[in-house]
């Protein structure tokens, strides 16, 4: 399975504190090069952390993020920023800033001091439009868009970026549920028409197995369990990660486990334990 | 999702380029105006006719020694504090942020304060030369910013919290700037509360030459540093993560900031709401262009401090009302308007 695709990205005990809180605990995660890998988990398990950490947006982290067996806090800013794009839980922008000035910036990293913007910069930003289906509304204000364009247009920014590696925490948070699926299989022809690897945050875990190759189950600043989803979509293992009694079934569309919750499983979980 | 209303900046209907056109237009005029009202009035004509190298010797007097300082000192001024305001709304996400707000202008007048305390002596005069009296303010200043950051610690990415310690850290200041004046000796009590209120009146060429010199390098370090500011517009992850060192280009636009209205201030005094209503005025006219804004707001800034200076001239000769109050006066409304529309918008 997982380790037959070497790794892309190494997280070797890494460790983060909020002041006296431990946030990650000396956590260990493959992330395999071409694959989508979906962090799922209980609300304040670390999960959005860890992804911000292996974009290098915490300091005072201890372990280390391999890149390609390259430590990533040797390298530059931008150097990094070609290379991982993340896109935030609730990123903000000025209203009155257009979709193409948005996605413009993610040509940031690219450009140097003397020559600013390159016709490759251009090809970059007008593919990303394309891909994301923004290209109409690039003249439109941020501020009039609606959540659905919103987030494509955001989208559109970060693959303006070329980065192989691509994070995004909690990308279909505010959607509605056809917006979610659009967003998410537009994620998903990225990974596999490109061969991008992705990091996603979700809440959903039906929709994190639907998506995942690699699913990773962030519990108390551990990684509880990774494998395929069939692996992990087990009732002992929901009860003792998410405290829920579920049932699990196969998507009779998809083939993959969904889960339906019958209800909260403290009992159960101490069962486990 | 509501759809928010967002209003298009007149730059969108004529073109940007002719906004600036029309501004730097109206600032060469008001130059040309600036220098012919006064006690007496010069025609513009003959305005033109001396700047150019002509004239009689009382008009030459009264022009270049009189009134041209003043203008130049405005416009200098008002044009750095501008800036200043500019950078710092950009770079805090926050239109209601300005180098007044964040305790710069009121570091800068402890400095000064201090600084005439310091080095007088029992005659009331200045024991050192009053060209460090510019140093002082800055020191003033950028301790002032410092400490707002300092204070506000971990949240100093948040604009609203910055505000907040820094409207403390101004009230700390001038409450500091008040005790000294009281104990201070009358003569210099008098000096510093003209400085303090902000007047251009009596300023000398080599006071300007001082101030063009300390701002001409500013500048150009606030120009490199304006090239990164787009990616600076989005929220704190995602500047970082499209490859900005924020939290490192965050200090280095206040720093610069501070360092541009501390020296502005230190030969003008405290003049107020400028460096809000400028950039403000500068980004409804031109939108979000970043150097068409900075210079829109550099000139609007210039503008309005020989605007204030002429306006004390005319209307309250001979009494000598200083440039700042009408800037403060005119700058607390509008100050209010934008805080009452903010919550508007804001629900």
């Amino acid at each position: 399975m997982a380790d037959l695709v070497p790794s892309r990205i190494e997280v070797r005990d890494l460790t983060l504190m909020y002041g006296h809180d431990t946030v990650l605990d000396a956590l260990n995660l493959p992330i395999p090069r071409g694959k989508v890998t979906v962090l799922a988990g209980p609300n304040g398990c670390g999960k959005s952390t860890l992804l911000r950490a292996i974009r290098r947006l915490h300091t005072g982290q201890k372990g280390k993020i391999l890149l390609d067996d390259v430590d990533i806090a040797t390298l530059g800013a931008k150097d990094l920023a070609r290379q991982i794009g993340l896109l935030a839980q609730n990123p903000s922008a000025p209203p009155d800033m257009t979709v193409e000035e948005l996605v413009r910036l993610g040509r940031y990293p690219h450009q140097a001091m003397l020559q600013p913007w390159s016709e490759k910069d251009g090809v970059a930003v007008n593919r990303a439009m394309d891909g994301t289906g923004v290209t109409g509304l690039k003249h439109r204000r941020i501020g009039s868009l609606s959540g659905g364009q919103l987030q494509r247009a955001w989208i559109a920014m970060v693959l303006a970026q070329e980065t192989d590696v691509i994070c995004l925490d909690e990308p279909v948070n505010h959607l509605d549920m056809a917006h979610q699926l659009d967003c998410l299989d537009l994620v998903s022809k990225l990974n596999k028409e490109d061969g991008r690897t992705i990091v996603l945050v979700l809440h959903d875990l039906n929709l994190a197995a639907r998506y995942a190759d690699q699913l990773v189950f962030v519990h108390e600043g551990h990684v509880r369990a990774l494998g395929q989803p069939e692996e992990l979509m087990k009732p002992e293992l929901l009860a003792e990660v998410f405290e829920v009694d579920a049932a699990i079934m196969t998507d009779p569309v998809h083939g993959r486990p969904i889960c339906i919750p019958r209800g909260r499983a403290r009992a159960a979980a101490k069962e486990v334990a | 999702m509501t759809t928010l209303a967002v209003t298009a900046p007149a730059g969108r209907r004529f073109g940007i380029g002719a906004i600036v056109l029309i501004i730097t237009g109206l600032f060469v005029l008001l130059c040309l105006a600036a220098i012919a009202f006064g006690s007496t009035w010069i025609p513009l004509e003959t305005v033109a006719h001396v700047i150019l190298g002509g004239g009689e010797k009382t008009e030459k007097l009264v022009v270049w020694q009189l009134r041209m300082p003043r203008v130049m000192a405005a416009a200098i001024a008002g044009a750095a504090i501008a800036f200043s305001g500019y950078l710092l709304q950009r770079i805090t996400r926050n239109e209601l942020a300005s180098p007044g707000v964040l305790g710069v202008v009121d570091g800068a007048a402890l400095g000064v304060v201090l600084f005439l305390a310091i080095f007088s002596n029992e005659s009331n005069s200045l024991t050192v030369s009053v060209a460090w009296q510019p140093l002082a303010a800055a020191i003033g200043a950028l301790t002032a910013i410092s400490l707002v950051f300092i204070l506000s610690g971990r949240q100093s990415s948040s604009a609203i919290r910055l505000l907040l310690f820094g409207i403390a850290i101004a009230a700390v200041a001038k409450a500091l700037t008040t005790v000294f004046m009281l104990i201070g000796p009358i003569y210099q009590a008098a000096q510093a509360a003209r400085w303090l209120a902000g007047a251009v009146n009596a300023i000398s060429w080599s006071e300007i030459q001082i101030m063009a010199l300390c701002l001409v390098p500013t500048v150009l370090v606030a120009g490199w540093l304006a090239k990164d500011l787009p990616p600076a517009d989005l929220d704190d992850v995602s500047s970082r993560s499209i490859g900005l060192n924020l939290p490192v280009y965050r200090i280095a636009v206040f720093f610069v900031a501070a360092l541009l209205t501390s020296i502005a201030v230190a030969f003008v005094g405290g003049v107020g709401f400028l460096g809000l209503i400028a950039p403000h005025l500068a980004r409804l006219l031109v939108g979000r262009a970043r150097f068409a804004g900075i210079l829109a707001s550099m000139l609007i800034g210039a503008m309005m401090l020989i605007g204030a200076d002429l306006l004390v001239r005319v209307a309250f000769t001979p009494l000598e009302v200083p440039a700042g109050t009408v800037t403060a006066i005119v700058g607390a409304p509008y100050f209010l308007f934008l805080l009452m529309r903010k919550d508007k918008t804001n629900g």
